[in-house]
């Protein structure tokens, strides 16, 4: 596939032709790195590590219509994705990116659901390459992935270090989106894959933080008495920092909301396996009535549970859980005690 | 400073003690200058309690987040005390619980630590991204030692103390069965400058300022379920039935869930400023419970978490009062 | 329909209590308000439905009628929550939504030949029933057809008319109990683990269905295996709380297995070591 050139002093030229399309980038909302829609480049902020909530929000927002009613109508009206229109994701890293192909496979499992599907089908993912490590605690190779990872993007951009960044086109998708940025992109040299090499191989060696998974989704059902699970869930505080952020957690909650003139919705927002009441039961009982058989299923559910049934651990070692979770609970510790019990 | 020696000794002993389940304290953090809870079942776990400037957490949170699982047809629940590590504000959180009769007093054992300030964690990572290994902050005088891979670094307290240890009334907490080191004199006081300059804007400003704010908010309710105060076991914002707020998430709601949470600590908030710590969004939200916390002192010249023995200040009635009606 | 999300309206041609009290049980009588829908419309007895109302929201119930018994679906309801309780209110002439079928089913081809046996407890009986239902309208394909069933009192016994028909008939051996002596009470009196002892069925050939509150459940299992049954040879439906029903909320799920979409159907095979199933 296409591989060209973007000089840096182009950038603004290529949000413009973006913004032609509804774009997303990385914004500054006072100090705090975010994804939203942009209409003006100088809003991009390019100079971030990674956003605190990752552009999953984009295919999969934190709340949405399924379909409205009117009290009294029988009829249901279909919320139409289709309106949102064709979407830039730009300069999302390789995880979150990985994270969204990871989470497809869940979505497309027996029932396909038309809203995530519609918006993927839309979105045009453009990637950032990691020359540096975001965090401390990324841990992306040790999971399947790649600080300059491929999969999940339709276009990747790496810092050539020289005031360039390389545009590898990955997909069709993708081709057809440099097509549209040609005029504002120049062509690559024959060296310049082979430093996307060399610079790819130099990332990976700045990951500080690993883990070895192997055996690790086959040993958890073992131990599921073993008191490390007491021990890890000890001072967690039940809120939804570690789920909400993680690129791969995809748990919802479906409520319906009527307006005093009668005019409603049903609508889905993200839940947490971590909330208390997240498997209550209408009846009260709740058979996860403790934050340590809510951790133990959480960690269950990624390293276990998701391999099991779909060949991939739903982690992609962005490292956030870590960075944000208020009283430390670190994943990367709990496995290395799965990994020693 | 507190010696960490001692720390251990009296940790020992306390946990030693037969009608003693579980203590509380603090142990290093994972990775870089984090600390992080401890929850002691017995004395061989005691070697790795320790207390510095970098233990930000606020451990009286966690006698309100108690659980009580279901026990088993025969098993009687573990009763016995829970003895806990605090700071000053800290403990403030511990009184105003028993001021609203949460529990008895003899039901937890407090461990004091007179404190001279922690740091704001997040200007410590900015200020040194690539710690990784474990690394320790001492304070010595007014400065701050950062230890971490084999070099020392010295930074003016100032640059990194927490912005609520610069306005402290409590350095040294107001309850305790042991103090773990000498009272420290209080060192600060609080103006309300923050909260004076967000009063003398205008609506509009105000409104703008907050929606960029709660915009972002994803309600995580990391803020709620950090707060000592916030201990009821069915939250009402949680409520279905009545639905006082949707789950839906939108600028609406979050205003809502915030506001309503910031009234529902009127006179209650003791502080501790956990809430703002632990907001993954960086939402001001002391600037919220301070305006809420001025107006308290303002107009009832009462301090919440103070003494045991006060009268909670908004759901007491007194046949004194000039109201006839609570309404 | 091709969104999974979006219900489908169903009239209610009849609807009457089981039980009475706080936590009564009424049952609805239902077709699709679009004939059209009857047209796709293929369910077999196991399967659920997520059953709700635009404003007030959705639960998950088995659906209780045979594809045998043609035109209508049956819903058991008892009273729980807010969904419930807006059911409740409804009889026939009025609509309501419902999203299906969902789940798996009873491996009723697999059970050709053998003999079935049902326990039930209370509500539990409203998935056994359209086992029992389609057993008896495609009677020479099956063995011996045995039904235990109990209930608190006889006022709080399902399908009570339904019964005296079967205990009439000749093609199912019926077996009832109440908890509590009870004046005129014919049958058993005792808890339906005891029951089942009584009955005693022969393992030989046999499968056991069994669904009720899980105190039931954790004694007929072991009595089941006194009795000589095989883990595979029993089967019973799981219940969690549900939301999409489609395997993609990610709350039902039991161990590895999501009872929307692997259930609610199980084996005790498959249940006998994921521990969080009998929590």
């Amino acid at each position: 596939m296409a591989v060209k050139k973007l000089s840096k002093e182009k950038i603004a030229e290529v949000l413009q032709e973006l913004s032609k399309f509804r774009l997303i980038a990385p914004a500054l909302s006072d100090d705090v790195v975010i994804f939203k829609e942009i209409q003006d480049p100088e809003e991009a902020y390019l100079d971030y590590g990674n956003s605190t909530v990752p552009p999953k929000k984009v295919v999969f927002p934190q709340t949405e219509t399924l379909f409205r009613f009117q009290i009294g109508n029988p009829e249901l009206t279909e919320k139409d994705v289709g309106e949102e229109g064709t979407t830039v994701i730009f300069g999302l890293r390789p995880c979150d990116a990985r994270a969204m192909a990871i989470v497809d496979k869940l979505f497309r499992w027996d029932y396909d659901d038309p809203y995530y599907l519609k918006r993927r089908e839309l979105v045009t993912l453009v990637g950032m390459a990691c020359v540096e490590p975001p965090s401390i605690n990324c841990f992306c190779t040790s999971v399947g992935g790649s600080p300059f990872g491929k999969e999940g993007l339709d276009l990747l951009l790496t810092d050539m270090g020289d005031e360039h960044y390389l545009v590898q086109a990955l997909t069709e998708k993708g081709e057809k989106l440099q097509e549209t940025l040609a005029p504002h992109l120049g062509d690559a040299g024959d060296k310049d894959e082979s430093k996307v090499e060399e610079l790819a191989k130099e990332a990976e060696g700045k990951i500080l933080r690993s883990i070895n998974p192997e055996g690790i989704p086959e040993k958890l059902p073992g131990l599921w008495d073993h008191g490390l699970w007491k021990e890890a869930s000890a001072s967690c505080l039940g809120c939804g920092i570690c789920t909400f952020l993680c690129p791969t957690c995809h748990c919802f909650d479906i409520q319906d909301e009527v307006e005093e003139s009668g005019e409603g919705r049903r609508a889905r927002m993200w839940d947490s396996c971590m909330f208390s009441e997240y498997t209550v039961h209408a009846s009260g009982h709740n058979p996860r009535p403790t934050r340590k058989e809510r951790t133990r299923n959480r960690i269950n559910h990624k390293y276990s549970y998701y391999p099991d049934r779909f060949d991939v651990i739903a982690c992609v070692g962005c490292g956030r859980c870590i960075n944000l979770c208020p009283v430390n609970i670190d994943i990367l510790d709990i496995l290395e005690q799965v990994v020693e019990a | 400073m507190v010696d960490v020696n001692k720390l251990r000794e009296i940790a020992r002993e306390v946990i030693s003690r037969e009608d003693v389940r579980e203590l509380i304290g603090y142990r290093p953090g994972t990775y870089g200058f984090r600390a992080r809870p401890a929850f002691v079942m017995g004395p061989d776990e005691v070697d790795e309690l320790i207390f510095t400037p970098a233990c930000v957490n606020n451990l009286a949170s966690y006698i309100a987040l108690e659980e009580k699982p279901p026990v088993r047809r025969g098993e009687e629940p573990d009763l016995r005390k829970v003895a806990v590590m605090v700071k000053g504000c800290d403990s403030r959180a511990l009184v105003q619980q028993m001021e609203e009769k949460a529990y008895d007093r003899d039901q937890i054992l407090v461990l004091g630590i007179p404190c001279t300030g922690v740091v704001d964690m997040a200007k410590v990572q900015e200020r040194f991204p690539d710690v990784l290994e474990p690394a320790e902050i001492t304070l010595e005088g007014d400065k701050f030692i950062l230890s971490f891979n084999g070099s020392k670094e010295e930074v003016p307290g100032e640059e990194l103390l927490a912005e609520k240890c610069k306005r402290c009334r409590y350095p040294t907490p107001l309850v305790y069965d042991e103090l773990l080191d000498e009272e420290v004199e209080r060192f600060a006081d609080d103006d309300y400058s923050d909260v004076e300059a967000l009063e003398n804007r205008s609506v509009e400003e105000k409104w703008d300022y907050w929606e960029e704010k709660f915009s972002r908010c994803i309600r995580c309710y990391s803020c709620r379920n950090v707060c000592p105060m916030c201990y009821c076991e069915d939250c009402v914002l949680d409520r279905l039935q009545p639905m006082w707020m949707r789950r839906s998430v939108d600028i609406s709601e979050n205003t809502a869930y915030h506001v309503a949470r910031a009234y529902h600590l009127a006179g209650r908030c003791i502080q501790c400023g956990e809430c703002e710590r632990v907001c993954p969004v960086d939402i001001p939200l002391m600037e919220l419970n301070r305006k809420f916390y001025k107006d308290v002192e303002d107009l009832y010249d009462y301090e919440p978490g103070t003494e045991v023995e006060a009268e909670p200040l908004l759901s007491t009635f007194s046949v004194d009062d000039s109201e006839e009606f609570i309404m | 329909m091709d969104n999974p999300y979006i219900p489908y309206q169903v009239n209610i041609l009849e609807a009457w209590y089981e039980t009475p009290g706080e936590r009564c049980i009424k049952t609805f009588k239902v077709t699709f308000a679009d004939d059209k829908v009857w047209d796709n419309w293929n369910h077999l007895p196991g399967q659920c439905a997520m059953v709700g109302i635009p404003g007030v929201g959705e639960s998950m119930f088995c659906i209780s009628s045979s594809p045998t018994e043609e035109g209508f679906l049956r819903f058991s309801i008892m009273i729980m929550g807010k969904t419930t309780t807006a059911l409740h209110e409804l009889e026939a002439g009025d609509s309501f939504y419902l999203r299906g079928p969902l789940g798996n089913n009873f491996p009723l081809d697999e059970w050709k030949g053998k003999n079935i046996v049902t326990i039930g407890g209370g509500i539990g009986q409203a998935p056994l029933r359209p086992v029992i239902q389609w057993v008896r309208d495609n009677r020479d394909d099956y063995g011996e057809l045995e039904l235990i069933y109990g209930a608190r009192s006889s006022a709080d016994h399902c399908f009570k008319v339904e019964f005296e028909d079967i205990d009439q008939s000749d093609d199912c051996a019926c077996h009832l109990s109440i908890d509590v002596e009870e004046e005129e009470w014919p049958h058993f009196v005792g808890f339906v683990p005891t029951l089942l002892m009584e009955v005693a069925p022969s393992p030989e050939n046999a499968i056991a269905v069994t669904c009720g509150p899980p105190i039931m459940i954790k004694f007929v299992l072991e009595n089941l295996e006194k009795l000589g049954f095989k883990p595979d040879q029993v089967y019973t439906t799981l219940e969690n709380r549900m939301k999409c029903g489609i395997g993609k909320c990610g709350r039902c799920n039991v161990g590895h297995l999501y009872v929307c979409k692997d259930g609610p159907v199980f084996s005790y095979e498959q249940l006998k070591d994921i521990p969080e199933a009998f929590a």
